[in-house]
Formats: structure tokens, sequence, C-alpha cells
């Protein structure tokens, strides 16, 4: 061999060589998708699954659905294109993700679901859920004794997409009802919005002035009913939400908002992120594909340990 | 349930487990024969209810949820809490004494004797039997709840769930035959569990005299989750015998 060859196919080889061992210390990636971080329950999601895989030596790419199918499917196109290892979804709706999620599994990249379920089994590799129901429960129990089991209340619900809005309304009146002395109302959706609650609530309360609690479905259409409730006086009214945020918490220690359900979101996401690295390294997916984590009540009892979505021991 | 318009039912739950179109027609002939099948292996002693997840890994194309799921959960109940559900929480039961003894020096361990763990993020349930008096009656709630004295202090060692409001899921999370993954989604498995409360409701407590009943003795065998082990637990009875007053 020439002295020019010898010393090209040496520089080929130390390219090569080079180039894998990049190709071995370029980390995995795993892709992170959930609904808009305007609420801080899908923020607080977000970080926790980025925290953990970061810790874990994975890459990170963190996308915001806006509760979009479609967008929803161009960032699972993403994901699939840039090679994800893995993708931590909060879906943005039950029924138009299982196509979604099931393109992402033909195409060799799993799907671990936290926070809201889908009603096939067998596409994601995991659904790790709170025990919606459970909390509602507790909520609804809680709502009940503050209402002295009597009276005029209101419930707001959440966007009908979201099998979450269901199985909460479900869990509420499968306490409340048992109460004839409790009388609902009204009912409306503010779709877990702020202002729409605003709104609702202003009106509802304009319809129906002599209510005595309000339900609701989550803590950003609580906190919207609430500031309905502060405008025209009536910070009588007994006021319950779900999800255990920082904003809600504050109202709970002024003595607004008597009380929460915290789902422990920052717990879930980090538990998905395990099980993903876990199913990527071992190619073993947990036993039961749904997994429930049940919720804790917030009152002002134990109000000062939550900090977003976690309760310190 | 209190007759009550669709209005105050709630949001119509999400179809249970079956996507729109020809599958639907098919489905309560599917779900009646599911039940069916699981009743007839349920009341043969040994069968067990699998865990449904690693068959379903298999994608069928084109078929929405696979029809293993629980079609039923209401009459699921029923089928399996005389059948199966009482057998197991009495052979499980632990007596009362013991149960806390362990629950405060081993919680893990009184857990794997006497109880089940349903996932990571909920706590394990244990069942016991315990004989004592009945020394408070909370009768004003309609969740009414006796306490009971098992050690002869004179102080309520547990309080019992007497209904007609029972809360909590405590019956169902103590069985290790059934889990979240067999039903189609936390709405069906809802159900199920407030099918379970009703079974003891209506064969058990409802039968319960609620006048006179400070003072009389009470032999009960139920369920109660390991919490906080300064907490007096709230037992879920499967079984309340109410004895004689002194």
């Amino acid at each position: 061999m020439s002295f020019r060859n010898a010393l090209l196919a040496a520089t080929f080889g130390v390219g090569l060589a080079f180039a894998s061992a990049m190709g071995a210390q370029a980390a995995d990636l795993m892709a992170i998708i959930t609904p808009s971080h305007d609420n801080p329950f899908f923020k607080a999601e977000a970080d926790g699954a980025k925290a953990k895989a970061e810790q874990l030596g994975y890459e990170t790419v963190v996308m915001v659905h806006g509760d979009d199918a479609n967008k929803q499917s161009q960032l699972i196109d993403t994901a699939i294109a840039r090679g994800a290892k893995a993708i931590i979804l909060d879906n943005a709706g039950a029924d138009a993700t299982v196509a979604a999620v099931r393109k992402a599994k033909d195409a060799g990249v799993p799907s671990f679901l936290i926070d809201r379920e889908i009603n096939v089994a067998g596409v994601a590799t995991v659904q790790i859920v709170s025990n919606n129901y459970q909390g509602a429960q507790i909520g609804a129990q809680e709502f009940v004794r503050l209402m002295g089991e009597k009276g005029n209340y209101v419930e707001l619900t959440g966007k009908e997409s979201d099998t979450n809005a269901g199985i909460r309304s479900q869990g509420y009146h499968d306490v409340i009802d048992d109460y004839p002395d409790l009388t609902m109302v009204a009912q409306q959706t503010a779709n877990w919005s702020q202002p729409e609650a605003f709104a609702k609530m202003e009106s509802i309360l304009q319809a129906n002035p002599n209510i005595k609690g309000v339900i609701s479905g989550n803590d950003t259409m609580a906190m919207g009913a609430w500031a309905a409730l502060t405008a025209a006086g009536r910070t009588d009214v007994i006021l319950v939400g779900f999800d255990g945020s920082n904003d809600v918490r504050e109202s709970i220690k002024q003595g607004g908002i008597k009380a929460t359900v915290l789902q422990p979101a920052y717990r879930q996401a980090q538990m998905a992120v395990e099980q993903a690295d876990q199913y990527i390294k071992t190619g073993k997916a947990p036993a039961q594909e749904k997994q429930l984590m049940d919720c804790i009540l917030i009152t002002a009892a134990n109000a000062g340990k939550l900090e977003t979505f976690a309760l310190a021991d | 349930m209190p007759g009550s318009s669709p209005l105050k039912r709630g949001i119509p739950a999400p179809p249970a487990a079956y996507p729109p179109g020809p599958a639907c027609h098919r489905a309560p002939c599917a779900g009646s024969i599911l039940v069916a099948l699981i009743a007839a292996c349920l009341t043969l002693s040994g069968c067990k209810v699998v865990a449904t997840s690693e068959k379903a890994q298999s994608s069928k194309p084109g078929v929405g949820a696979p029809d293993n799921k629980v079609a039923d959960p209401e009459r699921m109940a029923q089928e399996v809490w005389g059948a199966k559900v009482l057998p197991y929480l009495d052979k499980k039961a632990g007596p009362f004494p013991e149960v806390m003894a362990l629950m405060h020096s081993a919680p893990e361990s009184a857990a794997n004797t006497w109880g089940h763990r349903a996932t990571e993020g909920a706590p394990p349930v244990v069942a016991t039997r315990l004989e004592g008096r009945i020394v408070s009656a909370d009768l004003a709630s309609r969740a009414a709840v006796v306490g009971v004295d098992a050690d002869g202090d004179g102080k309520a060692d547990v309080n019992v769930q007497i209904g007609p409001v029972i809360r909590g899921t405590a019956l169902r999370d103590a069985l290790d035959f059934v889990s979240f993954d067999t039903f189609a989604n936390q709405i069906e498995f809802a159900k199920f569990g407030k099918a379970l409360n009703g079974q003891v409701d209506r064969t058990v407590l409802s039968g319960l005299p609620r006048e006179n009943l400070v003072g009389r003795a009470a032999e009960i065998m139920g369920v109660f989750p390991l919490g906080n082990p300064n907490e007096t637990p709230l037992v879920t009875p499967a079984v309340f015998k109410l004895g004689a007053a002194p």
C-alpha cells in the first residue's frame, strides 16, 4: 500500500472510530408532550419528566399540543422522525389519541401515558393515571361535610373530550347524590378554563343567588369561579377544586377556597420516565398497562406542605 | 341510586370499551357471554381472573378495545360477592390485635400477610376480623359509623361503616383477583367498587337496627387501608354480626 493510501486508510479508520465513539456517547432522546403549560399542572408534569429523564442520561424535547389532536399527531410525527426512544404523553383527547399512539408504536416508538387515559389497551405501553374517581370521592366527601349535608350547589365540569372530566363528575355525584338534601341547581362546563369559569360563575350566580357551594372539576376553573364569587361579594360560598395547584393552595391558606385534591403529577411523570427507561433498557413493560395513583385531599391542615403538585412529608 | 334526571347524574361517561360502529351492536352479546364466562370461571374453585394486558399486546388491526375487559361491572360485583369475595376475605382476614401490632412495627409485613396493594400509588388494604363492643354511634350522617372497642378499654379501636352511604373502595382494593387493568377505564372500575359497597349494604348493613346500638357486642370481618398507625382505622365490613346488649 502506498504511503498516501495508508495515511488515508488510517485517517478513515480513526474517523470511523471517532464517529462510533461519538455515537456511543450521543444520548437517547425522550419526547415529552403535554397540554399547554398555561396550566401549572401540565408544566409540573413536563418539568418532572424532563428532570428524571436527564437524570437518567437522556436528552429531552418538550412540546405542547394545546389540546389539539392534529397538533398532537404532528408532534408525535416529529418525535418519531427525531428518533425518540420513548414518548411521555399527556394526551389531547382519548379517542383521537389512539391512532397517534398506535402510529408511534408501529414505528417502534413506545408511548408512556400519564394523567389522561385512553380507552383502548395494547397501544400504549403504560398508562399511569391519577385515581380521579378516588380523588373526586374524597373531594366530594369533604364538600358534603362542609355543606353540612344540605343546601344548593353548582358543579363546574371539565372539557368533555378529556375522560377525566366525566370520571370526576361521576365520582362527585356518586358521593353527593346519596344526600337528598343537597341539590344541584346548575351544572355547566367551563372546559378547564379559568376565564371561562369566571364568566360562567358570574351568570350562574345571577340566575341562582341562593347557592351555598360550588364543586369544580379542576383548580383553574376553581380560581376563575372564586374570582367571580369574590367580585360578587359571595366569599361565603363553599368551593372545592381538584388538582392541587399552588394558586389554590394559597387561596386555601387565606381561607378562600376550602379544599382541593392533589394529583401527584410530578411523581407520576417521573414514574413514567422510570418505566420508559426500564423498557428501553430491558424491553420489559410492567405487567399491568394501567396503573392508578391515589390522590390526596388538601385542606388548610396540610396546604402548607404542598408545592408544585407534590406533598412534602 | 336515588332516582335522578340525566342532568343530575353528571356528564355521560365516555363510551366504555367499544368504539362507535358495528362493534357497538355486537358488544351486548359479547358482553353477556363474557360475564357468563367470568361467572362460570369464578364459581369453580381455583379459578382466577387474570390481568389481560399481556394478551392485549397483540393488536388486531382495525379493532378497538380487546373483548377481554369487564363488560358489566355491577353484574360482576353481584356474581362474585358470595362466590369469590367473601371466601377470599374470610381466608385473608387476620386477627385484629395481630394486624394492629404488625401495622405499627412492620407495615409491609402486615400488608403481605393479610392484605393487598393494588398499585404503588395506593396504600395496601388489609382484611381483619374482630370482636368487641360498640361504644359510639355516629348516625347523623348518611355515612353512618359505629366505634367498636376490641380490647376492652372503653375506647373505640376501629370505626366501622354501617351505611347506607359507604365511603371509599376498600372492599374492591383488597381483592387480588381484580385490577384496574381488567376494566376499560376508571369509570367502569369505579362502578365495580361502588357495586361491591352496594352488596354489603344490601346483604348485611341495611338490616342492622339504628337504635340502641351502643353497648351491644359486635363481631366484624372487614377491610381497611393501611394508613397512619396513630389514626383509628375506618373499617368497611363484609360481615357484621350484632350481639346482645350487656
